[in-house]
């Protein structure tokens, strides 16, 4: 609106000159800080464009590290105090449509979780509404059915419908709605519906997920880094799954604690560490790199352990050969392997494979084939670990599949409203 | 079946007064054998050479193959039959 | 002694000039063996023939057959059980290494993935493949000791990835490891119970003189418990090609105890030789009677004809003979030429020289050569046997790419003074191998 309406609507407002760069410093510096809470955010970056200042936040498998939802988001503001020029408005929901819709209702005066409430209330400095898992569709029914497409022509016809809330938008048969919206109309069902319309893509780079946490006290021994890498590592599983995709490699960076330590202990060890096949399974990696850690335990004691899977990819499908029953059985094969392989040499466990049977020399009608995936781990006083085998395209398992339904939470900046 | 002994382990060996193979010692034990087929193999004249004389052997105990390395003048247990 | 004709004197002649003392000489003396392959390769027997799994068993929900029908029929459950452990003991050349993979081999045939605990580090891939063992899903491990063995066991047990573990206990099996023989018995009942509850069969290898505490452990976990022993050699002339193995069932949890099998194994290689040994009458079985002489086929005084191979597929061999088989007319008698290749047209063999009217039945070996045949070096001549009179010497052909030569009968010729004497290793030689 022209800024003398504002003026008459509010003649007690201060009316700042946009600062367009400032703004998108400041929402990349809260991406950014973002990063560390979850792998996968989702922002408007370009502050020229309707939907600058919304920022998604996936928190599939995060309570693990971050604690309930609501402490989640807690955390969140209290990292982005600072950063933001005012308290963001949050919403938790099972659909990105729903989380942005509930972060719209969120207010200060208090917290509203629950499928229908409108009410919110401060979480921490953030304001917060939580729509329960399952109850997207209840808690969007009696909301305006405008909210379901930022389309003018489409929010008209529907007003000519009559269809005034998105509840009834969701009570009409699929079909019927997209017989008189056409495909636009498949997507404002599902939306009422409570599904999800849009996978989650993050923008930021997607071939690195990295979660790091601190360790105090710092922890010598291989079972206590067991239990937080179990953390990241389940974490990082609930976020491939939720977004059907698969990590091929997974590197871990242990920083160390030298205050006590004697001799040339380097700073950090990196693990760089190719997976027997893509996967999903947070527990296969873990006890993939644990494997590796009991073989080669750190010198010294650890203070920060970071995971990040590199690789990622959508997960794929293979047909299974229908005449071997024993192909089904090889990804499961390969880590087991994999682990015999770390924990007690790579050269102690492999196939053979014939090679020249004519050959006169018996050791030269055949070979070894050693299990791929295994490389050495060296101390790096550096961050590059070196890595010796190549890593072997690995076979994948299960279907390829569309991003399950996951929890994520939509927060709004001070500069933009929801949906 | 063969068991092929990768490391090629070395031997003693007995030889008669036509220099025939009568016996070898392996593992602490005596095996006193007869030869039922031998045959030559060179390869790799041109870089490292190999030259083993092969010795199928049948004794009490063991049924093996043993070779003469004619590069350096060893006997060696290649395999044992089981 | 007979004086030979001229036309065979100037060829023996000849052969003196190029083979020196090793060509064959008039009368009464070993002049080679002829090498022969079976026309047709007749069905072959599942008890016998490396490489095809016992066909007449099929595994059922409670055991994997052995391969050998024999052994199969005596065995409570008709074969080794699932979930348990079985010990085959024997000593060296006991066959129980062939049982063993034969047995493996049956499972992968059933859909499982077979482990391989190579303590000894003698698997050959070779043989196990002409068993019928598919490699792709043989995972071999090789330990550095019973107790890494024995860890390495239990991983693969908590998994259930696998469904044969096959652990080869060396002759030494407390070499290399740092824990006393009843720890790792203790351990090894524990993998035993383990395997159980996993649903994994185990077995293991068993050589003679284990340590008392494992012996003892194998005895109490063992579900069946076969008692290998060597009975007689199969022998293809002079060369050993097999043995008769009897099996005795010292303990089985699922039938009863004390009968005995007797198994026909013969030896693979993975080649075409493997086919030629189901020629059973060619093969003979003895434990140790003296070596037969050999003759040509064809010659004057020998007993009987042989089917020859197809042309070209089999070379002779001899103390310096080397020729090419021609097919006769009537496929009953080989036509050989002496010294090298066969001329055209063949040449008879009357001008051969012949056994003594004396000599002892005349045997054959088989030889498969899937190339042709080259002169190579000279040959010395052999030493008879003592007592025989006569000494063989069989020669395995070879494609020229193999490097495979006719064997100078010195060991080390020119280099070793004769006398018996005990020749010692000049150093290890480790050869091969991951």
């Amino acid at each position: 609106m022209p800024l003398g309406a504002a003026h008459r609507l509010a003649p007690e407002a201060l009316f700042l000159d946009p600062d367009p760069a400032a703004d998108a410093a400041a929402m990349k510096a809260a991406l950014d800080r973002l990063a560390g809470f979850s792998p996968g955010v989702v922002a408007e970056e370009d502050v020229a464009r309707p939907g600058f200042g919304r920022v998604e936040v996936q928190l599939d498998g995060l309570e693990r590290l971050w604690g309930p939802e609501p402490l989640m988001v807690s955390r969140i503001g209290e990292a982005l105090a600072g950063i933001l020029p005012g308290p963001p408005l949050a919403g938790i929901g099972g659909t990105r449509f729903a989380a942005a819709v509930a972060s719209t209702r969120a207010s200060p005066a208090g917290s509203g979780v629950g499928s229908g409430s409108a009410s919110g209330s401060a979480s921490g400095a953030v304001a917060l509404q939580v729509v329960e898992p399952g109850a997207d569709a209840a808690f969007l029914a009696p909301l305006p059915a405008a909210l379901l497409s930022r389309d003018p022509e489409v929010r008209a016809r529907l007003d000519r419908f009559g269809l005034r809330v998105i509840g009834q938008v969701a009570e009409l048969p699929r079909s019927a709605v997209v017989a008189r919206f056409g495909p636009e109309g498949e997507r404002l069902h599902a939306r009422a519906r409570g599904e999800e319309t849009d996978p989650f893509r993050p923008r930021r780079a997607t071939e690195r997920l990295v979660l790091a946490l601190p360790i105090d006290p710092p922890v010598t021994d291989v079972e206590g880094l067991r239990f937080v890498l179990h953390r990241l590592a389940a974490a990082f599983g609930d976020q491939l799954e939720a977004r059907g995709a698969a990590t091929a490699r997974a590197r871990l960076t242990l920083e160390l604690d030298r205050s006590f330590s004697a001799g040339d202990v380097p700073p950090s060890v990196v693990i760089d560490q190719p997976l027997p096949e893509p996967t999903s399974e947070g527990l296969a990696i873990e006890r993939l790199l644990i494997a590796r850690l009991e073989a080669t335990p750190p010198r010294a004691p650890v203070a920060r352990i970071e995971l990040e899977l590199r690789d990622v990819a959508p997960a794929a499908g293979t047909q299974l050969s229908l005449f071997t029953p024993q192909t089904g059985r090889t990804g499961r094969l390969g880590w087991q392997l994999a682990r015999l392989g770390l924990r007690f040499g790579e050269d102690r466990v492999g196939w053979m494979e014939l090679e020249d049977t004519e050959a006169a020399l018996a050791e030269a009608r055949w070979t070894w084939r050693r299990v791929p995936s295994l490389v050495d781990c060296a101390p790096d006083p550096g961050h590059a670990a070196a890595s010796g085998a190549a890593h072997a395209p690995g076979r994948t398992l299960g279907p390829a599949h569309a991003p399950g339904p996951g929890r994520r939470a939509a927060s709004t900046g001070p500069h933009g409203p929801g949906p | 079946m063969t068991r092929l002994l990768r490391e090629h382990p070395s031997i003693d060996v007995e030889l008669d007064s036509d220099g025939e193979l009568v016996a070898f010692r392996w593992n602490g034990r005596r095996e006193r054998i007869e030869v039922c087929n031998r045959w030559r193999v060179e390869e790799g004249w041109w870089s490292q050479p190999i030259a083993r004389d092969y010795f199928k052997v049948a004794g009490g105990s063991w049924l093996a193959l043993l070779y003469l390395d004619r590069v350096d003048g060893t006997w060696h247990l290649e395999r044992l039959y089981d | 002694m007979t004086t030979p004709p001229p036309n065979v004197e100037s060829a023996l002649a000849t052969l003196r000039e190029r083979w020196g003392g090793a060509a064959p000489r008039w009368g009464g003396e070993v002049v080679g063996a002829l090498a022969v392959a079976p026309r047709r390769i007749p069905v072959l027997d599942p008890d016998d023939l490396p490489g095809v799994p016992g066909l007449p068993a099929t595994p059922n929900d409670r055991a994997i057959p052995t391969g050998f029908r024999a052994l199969d029929s005596i065995l409570g459950l008709g074969g080794l059980p699932r979930a348990a452990t079985t010990a085959l003991h024997g000593d060296g050349t006991s066959g129980k290494t062939t049982l063993a993979l034969q047995a493996a081999a049956q499972a992968q045939a059933a859909g499982g993935i077979v482990a391989y605990l190579d303590l000894a580090r003698s698997l050959d891939p070779v043989e196990a493949v002409a068993r019928g063992i598919q490699l792709d899903w043989l995972v071999v491990l090789t330990p550095g000791s019973l107790e890494q063995a024995l860890a390495m066991a239990a991983m693969l047990l908590q998994d259930r990835t696998v469904d044969l573990l096959l652990l080869d206990l060396q002759s030494r099996p407390l070499d290399g490891s740092g824990v006393s023989a009843a720890t790792l018995a203790e351990r090894f009942g524990r993998l035993a119970a383990l395997a159980r509850r996993a649903g994994v069969q185990l077995l293991v290898l068993e050589p003679p003189n284990l340590p008392s505490a494992l012996a003892g452990a194998l005895t109490q976990v063992a579900a069946l418990r076969l008692e290998l022993s060597r009975r007689a050699w199969i022998r293809l002339g002079r060369d050993v090609v097999g043995q008769l193995t009897q099996v005795r069932v010292a303990r089985d949890r699922f039938g009863p105890p004390g009968r005995a099998a007797q198994l026909r194994i013969l030896y693979a290689e993975g080649g075409l030789r493997d086919g030629c040994l189901t020629r059973s009458e060619l093969l003979r079985e003895n434990g140790s009677e003296p070596m037969g002489r050999l003759g040509i086929v064809g010659g004057p005084g020998f007993a009987r004809p042989t089917v020859v191979a197809r042309p070209g597929e089999v070379a002779l061999a001899g103390d310096g003979l080397r020729a090419r088989v021609a097919l006769a007319g009537d496929g009953s008698r080989a036509r050989v030429a002496l010294g090298g290749v066969a001329p055209p047209g063949g040449s008879r063999p009357s001008a051969l020289p012949s056994t003594t009217r004396s000599s002892p039945p005349l045997h054959l070996t088989a030889i498969s050569v899937p190339d042709h045949a080259t002169p190579s070096s000279s040959l010395a001549p052999p030493s008879p046997p003592p007592g025989s009179g006569q000494s063989f010497r069989a020669i395995r052909g070879g494609a020229d790419r193999s490097g495979r030569q006719a064997l100078d009968g010195r060991p080390s010729a020119g280099r070793e003074p004769p006398g018996a004497r005990t020749r010692g290793p000049a150093r290890d030689a480790a050869r091969g191998g991951p």
